[in-house]
């Protein structure tokens, strides 16, 4: 019983392991005769992540120290402690610098795709576009969990002017 | 005889005095170049340099530069002392709907289809 299930794990991870898409010889076609084209489009998503990066993160950073944090301490100050918020608070903090370091992991991703060689390596570019998807999408789950934790705060301080 | 030795010593200083300018020209330029490299190098890899916009190429436009203003005058701050009151938390509940509304304002931010096949112009792999 052990054996097959080691085997099974041996299998899993090397279905895992293997690459994602192998690209069909009209995609390989179209990312030659477009290299440049995509790269510039690659650039300019780069540019707008910037963008997006700043724009989110001032905004999060703000309702941390703004509001979630002195309510907290107020809270305190009050001796009415709030743990559903204190833990809502953690679990922000520890999104937001999770949201920035995915961010720069997903960027040094991005920079090194955008400097491959798309017109002698189709293949491999696509491969590497693939991995920076998988990238993309982790930002975006972190950008979706921290308004999930918004929306909680809010719903907690609702809860609480209730009982006021 | 040690008088004679300093003034020999100090003629040769004074006449290798281009030389040593020279030296030590260049090795203040190396020592720049090196401290540069390490900067640069440290700024890269901690991944800094994806988070400053001040660098060519992704400085703000301008109706950017003119909402960071705008906002900077809205500045609030829910008020860490004093006795908390159903009217305080409404006022929280008011200012932190204009921080949501602002994060909602931004269209599907990291989303899949920046990055898709249709997107980029790739022709979507034909199943068999």
């Amino acid at each position: 019983m052990k054996k097959i299930c080691a085997v099974m794990v041996i299998f899993a991870m090397s279905l895992v392991a293997m690459p994602v898409l192998a690209i069909t010889e009209k995609q390989e076609a179209a990312i030659v005769d477009r290299c440049e084209i995509i790269r510039d489009g690659l650039k300019e998503v780069q540019k707008n992540d910037a963008r997006a990066r700043v724009h989110l993160g001032g905004r999060y950073e703000s309702i941390l120290s703004k509001f979630i944090m002195p309510l907290n301490m107020r809270l305190v100050e009050n001796n009415l402690p709030s743990a559903d918020l204190v833990e809502n608070q953690n679990s922000f903090a520890e999104t937001k610098t999770l949201f920035v370091n995915d961010y720069i992991n997903y960027q040094q991703e991005l920079e090194e795709l955008v400097a491959m060689d798309c017109k002698n390596e189709p293949n491999d570019f696509y491969e590497k576009l693939v991995k920076v998807r998988q990238k993309r999408k982790t930002m975006q789950q972190d950008v979706l969990k921290l308004r999930t934790l918004i929306t909680n705060q809010i719903k907690i301080v609702i809860g609480i002017k209730g009982k006021a | 005889m040690q008088d004679k030795t300093n003034e020999k010593n100090e003629k040769k200083w004074i006449r290798h005095g281009s030389r040593n300018l020279i030296l030590l020209g260049v090795g203040a330029s190396l020592l720049a170049i090196i401290a540069t490299s390490i900067s640069l190098a440290i700024y890269h890899n901690s991944g800094d340099i994806y988070l400053d916009r001040s660098r060519p190429g992704f400085l703000p436009d301008e109706v950017e530069a003119q909402a960071e203003e705008d906002e900077k005058d809205e500045d609030y701050s829910f008020p860490k002392n004093g006795k908390l009151t159903a009217e305080d938390l409404d006022e929280y509940l008011e200012k932190i709907d204009v921080e949501v509304r602002a994060i909602d304002s931004y269209d599907d931010p990291f989303g899949a289809g920046a990055l898709s096949d249709e997107k980029l112009g790739i022709p979507k792999a034909e199943n068999k």
